[in-house]
């Protein structure tokens, strides 16, 4: 079910703009990747509005009075928040939902990506079986051209090493795409970071999001080592889309880049629903 | 305690990643080989080697689990190696003994720079071996050292054949290359239209070439220039080699057809036959002229030359079979994917003899 609703659309959507840009699988998915942002880009500004209100209220006095008076009774403390919710019209779950909904999205194109590149004959079969054959003519279509830039996108990339100078643990070469996709992780990861809220010095959000800045590079970078560079190329492509997006709404901190940068927002005052 | 969590939560993120990137990149269906003992299976972290007489194994390769991957047939040579090669990220093609399961060569050869699909063939001394890099890499037999190469194109996934004077190889490319080992350079090439995954058959006078494809053909070409002799429809795409039996050329499609064609003119002798599922396999001669065919199903079928089956109905031996059967003495052997064993063996009754699951 998963495969014909999601994974079967996307890899003949993908394999229709390989076609159509003069088989170039590199620039297939990063023109397939624009596609789906741009889809899902309502959904993902709607996340954005809603964290934003979220984070907002981290700094709100009612709600720091609140969470002082009823520490201790959590029953009334979340009786009191859910009157702070309705009072000022805010749902609780507007930046979550969207997320849930992008998040089956996100996993399709990743697998589709994935899909697409089989390079084994099993892999191959699958993709086979997945494409519409009034759509698409996979007897010509297959085998896909892999090779975008200096790279194969159906093997981890790498360039390599002079020759006899070997390092075990690189045996692709010197993993150049692995740095970048690392990079951009970090960057997306620092530069969407909301500053953590006044006044409140256990913001767990802030402290949360600050992991995933050591994280999440971490662990795409060693994904885009040792998975199809194919893979790569997408996490390239989403974090700079993620970075334009969250400039284009003027969400970007640049200030999270400098040493020492970081530096609170300024209490925004929550209007009360008439 | 957040570090911890933090760690956990990527953790969760790593494994569901890897979930979804390994699917279609990095497994594939066994390779199987035997000798008048041994059944020798290629089946992802490990080959085996099974005893022919009662299902036991013999010895696994490497001991421990590792990065290799295998998935290509292993190949016995006529001086006693068992030549295997990896899917894996080491990309070593390397040399064991086959009663014991030990390294022969001093190093395997890593020299490729892509992933084994393909079987190797062995022709006089040297190994001539198709990589996924769309190169033909000739190595030496007793040693295993690099000799030269061949920059083809696309992926080579079929094990290249010989007639004694060219070496044939068939790329994803659309192409069959036929190569001389004495110029080292491609003496012809064929564009058959569609990727060719696996390998041609050969004629036993080596004069024709009977090959499947992506094109929904089968076609025979001569040998000494590659001109098409005739092509006959199947339903669908042909994945692995036709099996030849005198003047019959065996094929199947992966819509699960069955096709008993003339070797001269291509005619198919047989009424439209689908047994049950797709078939990627090549059909397997056996001695007495039944023609086994196994499908993506689990089943086996057995069929005699006069197209009525010679097991009434199939074998049912689980999973799912992709991988070309192979038939040692009395027995059959098949290695389905996905099932509770590794390997099956059938008498020629299509009764199954024993199983093997790994252990």
């Amino acid at each position: 079910m998963w495969d014909i609703l999601l994974i079967n659309p996307f890899t003949n959507a993908l394999l229709w703009i390989y076609d159509a840009i003069g088989r170039n699988y590199g620039v297939a998915i990063i023109l397939f990747t624009i596609l789906i942002r741009l889809i899902t880009w309502p959904l993902n500004g709607q996340q954005l509005k809603g964290a934003k209100v979220m984070q907002d209220l981290q700094s709100d006095k009612e709600w720091l009075d609140i969470q002082k008076k009823y520490a201790k009774d959590k029953e009334k403390l979340a009786q009191e928040q859910m009157r702070i919710y309705k009072e000022r019209g805010i749902n609780p779950f507007a930046s979550c939902l969207p997320t849930l909904i992008q998040f089956p999205i996100i996993i399709g194109l990743y697998q589709s990506i994935t899909r697409a590149l089989a390079t084994t004959p099993l892999g191959l079969l699958q993709l086979a079986r997945g494409i519409y054959p009034w759509f698409l003519n996979t007897s010509v279509l297959i085998p896909l051209n892999s090779r975008f830039l200096w790279m194969d996108l159906g093997r981890p990339e790498g360039i390599p090493f002079p020759a006899g100078f070997t390092v075990s643990f690189l045996p692709f070469g010197f993993p150049t795409l692995a740095i970048i996709v690392a990079i951009t992780t970090y960057l997306q990861t620092k530069l969407t970071m909301p500053p953590p809220a006044t006044g409140n010095p256990n913001d767990q959000s802030a402290a949360m999001s600050s992991m995933m800045s050591i994280y999440m590079p971490l662990l795409l970078g060693y994904f885009a080592l040792n998975f199809a560079s194919g893979l790569a190329v997408y996490f390239v492509t989403s974090n700079v889309l993620g970075i334009v997006q969250y400039a284009m709404m003027g969400r970007v901190n640049w200030r999270n880049l400098l040493p020492g940068g970081k530096k609170p927002a300024s209490p925004v005052k929550l209007v009360k629903k008439k | 305690m957040k570090h911890l969590k933090m760690i956990f939560l990527v953790l969760i993120g790593a494994i569901l990643l890897s979930a979804c990137a390994t699917g279609a990149t990095s497994t594939s269906w066994p390779g199987l080989s035997a000798d008048s003992t041994n059944a020798y299976l290629a089946d992802g972290n490990s080959v085996y080697a099974v005893r022919l007489s009662d299902g036991v194994k013999v010895w696994q390769y490497p001991d421990k689990a590792g990065t290799p991957k295998f998935f290509a047939a292993p190949v016995l040579t006529p001086d006693g190696q068992l030549l295997i090669a990896s899917a894996g990220t080491d990309r070593a093609f390397l040399s064991l003994d086959p009663a014991t399961g030990k390294e022969k060569w001093a190093a395997p050869y890593t020299g490729a720079q892509n992933i084994w699909i393909a079987s190797p063939l062995v022709v006089g001394d040297m190994i001539y071996a198709a990589n996924n890099d769309g190169t033909l890499y000739v190595l030496k037999l007793a040693t295993g050292e690099f000799q030269w190469s061949l920059p083809i194109s696309g992926s080579l996934w079929g094990a290249p054949v010989s007639n004694g004077k060219l070496v044939f190889v068939t790329s994803l490319d659309h192409f069959l290359y036929a190569i001389d080992p004495q110029s080292r350079k491609v003496a012809w090439k064929a564009d058959l239209g569609g990727s060719i995954p696996g390998s041609p058959a050969v004629s036993a006078d080596g004069s024709t070439l009977y090959i499947g494809g992506f094109t929904k053909k089968v076609t025979a070409i001569n040998a000494a220039d590659g001109a098409i002799r005739w092509t006959a429809e199947t339903k669908d795409w042909v994945w692995d080699a036709p099996a030849l039996d005198g003047d019959t050329v065996y094929a199947a499609d992966i819509s699960g057809y069955i096709y008993s064609l003339g070797a001269a003119n291509g005619k198919n002798a047989w009424p439209e036959l689908q047994p049950d599922g797709p078939i990627t396999a090549s059909p397997l001669v056996l001695s007495d002229g039944t023609v086994v065919f196994v499908t993506e199903s689990g089943l086996a079928y057995a069929f005699d030359r006069a197209s009525g089956k010679a097991w009434g109905v199939g074998t049912n031996i689980g999973g799912k079979i992709y991988t070309t059967p192979v038939v040692s003495g009395e027995l059959i052997l098949i290695a389905p994917l996905g099932a509770d064993s590794l390997l099956v063996a059938l008498n020629k009754g299509g009764n199954i003899a024993w199983k093997f699951t790994g252990k």
